[in-house]
């Protein structure tokens, strides 16, 4: 099995930083926030840029040359509301490194980002959610075959479709996260990847704790399957779990120094 | 149904690793296959054979090997016959003597015989240390500035010395380092992810994960080896992506079956037979297990392994 795949999700544009700097297209910020989660050990790096409907494409643009230029062309998940801006993204992005990541597709009304990554030979996060949370895993499931042969239907390999369960918060839905975990597993036995906004699991508690319930989540869902995760590399306790999860997983061969790398 | 092939393809591959420099340099890994499977992808590197001599002269050396020699007085005389050896790619020198429970030699004298046998060939260079860590530790890193510019490869740090030899070879004097695990995938790795963090390159280390003699507990060597190059491959793990050079004559010419006499064991035919092919069937095992490069000492275990390699790539 591959190594459990980190997408950063530090260069968001919800940080007042980022979004100052993605306006003035100021490198530093971006630049600095990059390389703490690269040296912190992401693969993938996601770049949200928000709903950018007035100048995303030339952002989406400056923001892949930038990162890619300055990185090694680093993968990306290129994360927006706005097609057009992923596309233009898209069409400045060195794919040595990797396929760049459509970030994001659902089964509802943002479906159309699977026929988009179909067009552009991309990876596409596919959310198993249509509108608000699915009710339960046959929800779920249906949603997942519904996007799984929209994709395929359009020639996508199954392995460029990431299935999302929605990770929920344990703050209000603590009933609903086995079925989370279910979820996953019922992706992986059908050899599908998957991934997700792991931490919305501890939206809302105090800082101390998010870390250990990021921790003790991502292992689970390791044991279940779950391919990625995006993340806060950043967080080493989350890190070192997953870098441990990896060695009992056999997905990276054990050596001392394992967490250095 | 008609056969399709599919070809096993990696998103990975061995580093190549140049050891010498000019027309007889030779280049190590570069593959992204298991050994030989020439069927997946055309074999980038083929593994290279060197030839081992020591400090020691021929002292101890079969009569075959002896006989080969026939007429070389002196160190540079009997590393010039190695390099002109059919089938051979490179000579490797081991500093036996170094060895304090052995002639230890002192350093000087030591690289006194490494300066004269690199003047003597123009082929690539190997040195091997006594094997005593703290010994190597003293002497590797002045192999290592003797040579300065030849391009040579250091064998071998170990978890013990790294430090020391590492630095030598792979930062100051910018030579090839050998990195020497015993049998172990977890610590082969763990010294290749040490010596980086030292600064070293990773393009410039080569691998010893190993051997031991056929019949001698090989079936794990062979396993490590599988296990590496899986990892390598399969996993791109870049920290085991080295190549592997395996010293196989120093293990077969040290077991009973190549050391007893004729007089001795009459019914297990001559000595020299015995010896060769105890080389061969561990460097043929070793090859296709992984190793990148093979050294054996007998003329005919040379000539014939290298006429399997070509055989097969």
């Amino acid at each position: 099995m591959a190594k459990f795949v980190t997408i950063g999700e530090r260069i968001h544009c919800i940080s007042p930083v980022i979004r100052e700097a993605m306006a003035t297209r100021n490198p530093e910020p971006i630049l600095k926030r990059a390389k703490e989660q690269l040296d912190a050990g992401a693969t993938y790096l996601d770049v949200n840029i928000g709903p950018a409907e007035n100048d995303g494409e030339d952002l989406m643009k400056w923001a892949v040359k930038l990162l890619q230029e300055n990185f090694d062309n680093v993968p990306l998940a290129l994360d927006t509301a706005n097609k057009k801006a992923i596309e233009a993204g898209i069409s400045v992005y060195n794919r040595a490194k990797g396929k760049p990541i459509v970030n994001s597709a659902d089964a509802g009304g943002r479906i159309e980002n699977i026929d988009l990554a179909a067009a552009n030979d991309a990876i596409v996060i596919a959310l198993c959610s249509a509108e608000g949370i699915p009710s339960d895993n046959d929800e779920r499931m249906m949603y997942c075959q519904n996007m799984l042969e929209r994709g395929m239907g359009l020639g996508m390999d199954p392995q460029d479709l990431w299935f999302d369960p929605l990770f929920l918060v344990v703050k209000g839905m603590q009933d609903k996260q086995m079925q989370v975990l279910e979820a996953i597993k019922m992706f992986s036995d059908m050899g599908l990847n998957s991934t997700g906004g792991l931490s919305n699991n501890s939206n809302g508690m105090p800082k101390h704790i998010r870390p250990i319930m990021d921790s003790a989540l991502v292992a689970m869902c390791m044991m279940q399957g779950l391919t990625s995760a995006i993340v806060n590399p950043c967080d080493l306790r989350l890190m070192e779990t997953i870098k441990s999860c990896d060695v009992f997983k056999d997905n990276t061969l054990y050596a001392d120094s394992y967490l250095e790398i | 149904m008609p056969f399709n092939q599919k070809p096993q393809k990696f998103n990975a591959q061995i580093n190549t690793v140049t050891i010498g420099s000019g027309e007889k340099a030779v280049t190590l890994g570069g593959g992204s296959t298991f050994p030989f499977y020439t069927f997946d992808a055309p074999a980038e590197n083929a593994p290279k054979v060197g030839v081992e001599i020591t400090d020691m002269g021929l002292e101890g050396m079969s009569a075959g090997i002896k006989a080969y020699y026939d007429g070389a007085a002196t160190m540079g005389e009997i590393a010039k016959k190695a390099s002109e050896m059919e089938g051979a790619d490179f000579v490797a020198l081991y500093l036996e003597g170094g060895d304090p429970n052995g002639a230890d030699k002192s350093v000087d004298e030591l690289i006194a015989i490494v300066n004269e046998v690199a003047a003597a060939v123009d082929c690539p260079l190997v040195v091997e240390g006594c094997k005593n860590v703290e010994k190597d530790a003293e002497l590797l890193p002045k192999v290592a500035e003797a040579l300065q510019g030849k391009n040579v490869l250091i064998l071998a740090e170990k978890e013990e010395n790294y430090k020391a030899i590492g630095a030598a070879a792979g930062l100051a004097y910018n030579q090839i380092v050998g990195a020497e695990s015993a049998v172990d995938i977890n610590l082969a790795k763990q010294l290749n992810v040490v010596t980086t963090q030292l600064g070293v390159d990773a393009k410039k280390i080569v691998m010893n994960v190993g051997t031991a003699c056929a019949g001698y507990g090989y079936e794990y060597v062979a396993s490590t080896m599988d296990r590496i190059k899986g990892a390598a491959l399969s996993q791109n793990d870049a920290m085991l992506q080295m190549p592997i050079i395996t010293p196989v004559a120093s293990e077969t010419w040290s077991v009973k079956e190549a050391m007893a006499s004729e007089a001795d064991m009459p019914e297990w035919g001559p000595q020299d037979e015995r010896g060769i092919d105890m080389e061969i069937m561990t460097a043929a095992a070793d090859l296709a297990a992984g190793s990148d490069a093979v050294i054996l000492r007998h003329p005919q275990s040379v000539a014939t392994i290298s006429k399997m390699i070509k055989e097969l790539v």
